[in-house]
């Protein structure tokens, strides 16, 4: 038998390897479900167009409305993000979850391989479909509704990613919580989030929030990252960014993408300590 | 040699169905929660959206758009009928997912007891919890947003909602053959639960639909349901006139939507019996 060094199984280019070895296996497990594929994007899309035209009822004219783009704009990027959240807040903590079930975490740790590059593992792919499904339903908005408010690309995408890595972190955060809950990660989960539907507006401006709920939303770095990815996209019309001037936003955003993936990956690994020495790694 | 069972022992197992199903909801009080927030939250997002967009004329707006300036019950209706909707079809799909994951359903069908009965009992079970939740989160989002939800004719809402559920269950079977059929079917009836929600006007009237696509919308009961519901409480108007002829439309769903539901879900049931299929998941 062939003795493995300590050395291929440590440093960047073996987590590097593991990363690149867990994430095609999801790819592979995602690619099995074509049926599934295709379903979330036509689901993406009428949630959209849905949402759209609920929003264009209130206008004069309804959805022959003259400004009928900008709530398109509106519900398309605030939705943009909301995918974004929901899978990586619910992905990485399902899939520690399925394990769990399956019966396969408690040997998932008992390997050398990274933790980090498992976790994260867990939602490169689902990133990866999420950005292409959000692509496909911005075009066919595009093409139903008319041309959406489409401005300053690069502090759209440098505020996404910040978002993202921030997202990343209440993933892990999440995760962290499952471990602890099990089953009830579910409920947690949808509980969470209805809140960002709600306190972070991706789907309405937050002018429309009662001021005591704005008051909320501002103590949430998530409304901010909303607020800004939304004004910059759609070229700061009158009014927006509503939360504050974009500076403060970007100052938050970032901070936000920075900080984050360190807080939420220090309360796993600290869950997951619990866990392994209370020995309900494999409960569920 | 297997007798068959009496009416009374068929409705006993029916019972038996929902009873089960009704102590494992009891378990998870926090889902039930969720099933009546859901709606309030859901229909408040077309509802903030519109107030922060339309500014000091958006009742009006509504009101031009819709026929009622009253748009929080109008929303809140829509939602709600979702949420029946959502319930029955991922009630009765779900049944048969968990039967097939948990290796029961091959059992099942080796019991004297048809599955359409079971069917049954699982849609009473349905019907009492997607009911409950749907008029404890309408009356409690009329309350959060401080509108009369008892306003119009609520009788004969009550009586659209009665006699519409009748074909919804109906239509539920078919879920459930392609349940039979593709098994790992979560994503498809993801898929046409917003199908629906789209084509029965969750959150607008059906009238801004393209022709085409209002034509198929007129073919899904819930689409009735919803409109009927509206113009009781509402008046925004039925889409003949007068309650009777859309009710009559109803009806006709009644006669034809479960025993069409129920020929289909038959006809996968046996394939699926001959090629081995039921215990395969």
């Amino acid at each position: 038998m062939r003795e493995t060094s300590n050395d291929t199984l440590t440093g960047s280019t073996a987590w590097l390897s593991a990363l690149a070895a867990m994430t095609h296996k999801e790819l592979l497990i995602m690619l099995r479900y074509p049926v599934e594929l295709v379903a979330s994007f036509g689901q993406v899309f009428l949630i959209v167009i849905v949402l759209t035209l609920a929003g264009l009822i209130f206008a004069k004219g309804g959805v022959q409305a003259k400004d009928s783009t900008g709530t398109a704009g509106l519900v398309t990027y605030g939705f943009i993000l909301f995918m974004f959240v929901s899978d990586t807040l619910w992905t990485i903590g399902y899939n520690v979850r399925r394990e769990q079930k399956q019966g396969t975490l408690e040997q998932l740790y008992l390997s050398p391989a990274s933790k980090f590059a498992s976790l994260l593992s867990r939602v490169v792919v689902t990133i990866t479909w999420t950005g292409a499904l959000c692509i496909g339903s911005a075009i066919v908005m595009s093409l139903l509704i008319g041309r959406l408010p489409f401005n300053n690309l690069p502090l759209g995408a440098y505020i996404l990613i910040m978002s993202l890595f921030g997202t990343f972190g209440v993933g892990f955060a999440f995760a962290a919580l499952t471990l602890r809950v099990r089953e009830s990660g579910q409920t947690l989960a949808n509980a969470f989030q209805f809140a960002f539907m709600v306190l972070c507006a991706p789907f309405f401006p937050f002018s429309g929030l009662p001021d005591w709920l704005r008051a909320v939303s501002k103590l949430i770095p998530l409304s901010y990252c909303v607020d800004a990815f939304r004004s910059t996209l759609m070229g700061y019309p009158d009014g927006f960014p509503e939360l504050a001037p974009l500076g403060v936003e970007l100052m938050i955003v970032t901070a936000f993408g920075l900080l984050m993936p360190l807080l939420g990956y220090w309360l796993y690994r600290r869950e997951e300590n619990r866990a392994r020495t209370m020995g309900s790694l494999s409960e569920y | 040699m297997t007798t068959q069972p009496t009416f009374t022992q068929k409705l006993s197992a029916l019972f038996a169905e929902t009873w089960l199903r009704m102590l494992n909801i009891s378990r998870y009080p926090g889902q039930l929660a969720m099933e009546i927030i859901i709606p309030v939250i859901f229909a408040s997002m077309p509802m903030l959206l519109g107030r922060a967009t339309g500014g000091a004329e958006a009742a009006a707006n509504f009101q031009a758009n819709t026929g009622t300036a009253n748009y929080v019950a109008f929303l809140l209706i829509g939602s709600n009928v979702f949420t029946l909707v959502s319930s029955a079809f991922w009630h009765i799909a779900y049944w048969l997912r968990f039967e097939q994951e948990t290796g029961t359903l091959e059992a099942i069908y080796l019991t004297p007891t048809s599955s359409l009965t079971l069917a049954s009992g699982v849609a009473v079970y349905s019907l009492i919890r997607g009911l409950t939740s749907a008029i404890a989160s309408y009356l409690i989002g009329c309350l959060v947003f401080r509108v009369n939800p008892l306003e119009g004719n609520v009788l004969l809402a009550l009586a659209f909602i009665a006699v519409g559920l009748i074909p919804l269950y109906g239509m539920t079977f078919i879920f459930g053959a392609v349940v039979l059929k593709v098994k790992e079917s979560n994503a498809l009836i993801s898929l046409m639960q917003w199908v629906v929600s789209f084509l029965m006007g969750i959150f607008f009237p059906i009238a801004v639909l393209p022709p085409v696509v209002r034509l198929i919308a007129l073919a899904f009961p819930p689409t009735w349901i919803t409109n009927g519901v509206r113009s009781a409480l509402l008046g925004v108007g039925f889409f003949f006139k007068e309650w009777y002829f859309d009710m009559a439309v109803l009806w006709g769903f009644v006669l034809f939507v479960p025993l069409f539901s129920f020929w289909v879900f038959n006809r996968v049931e046996m394939n699926v019996k001959r090629n081995e299929g039921m215990g395969q998941f």
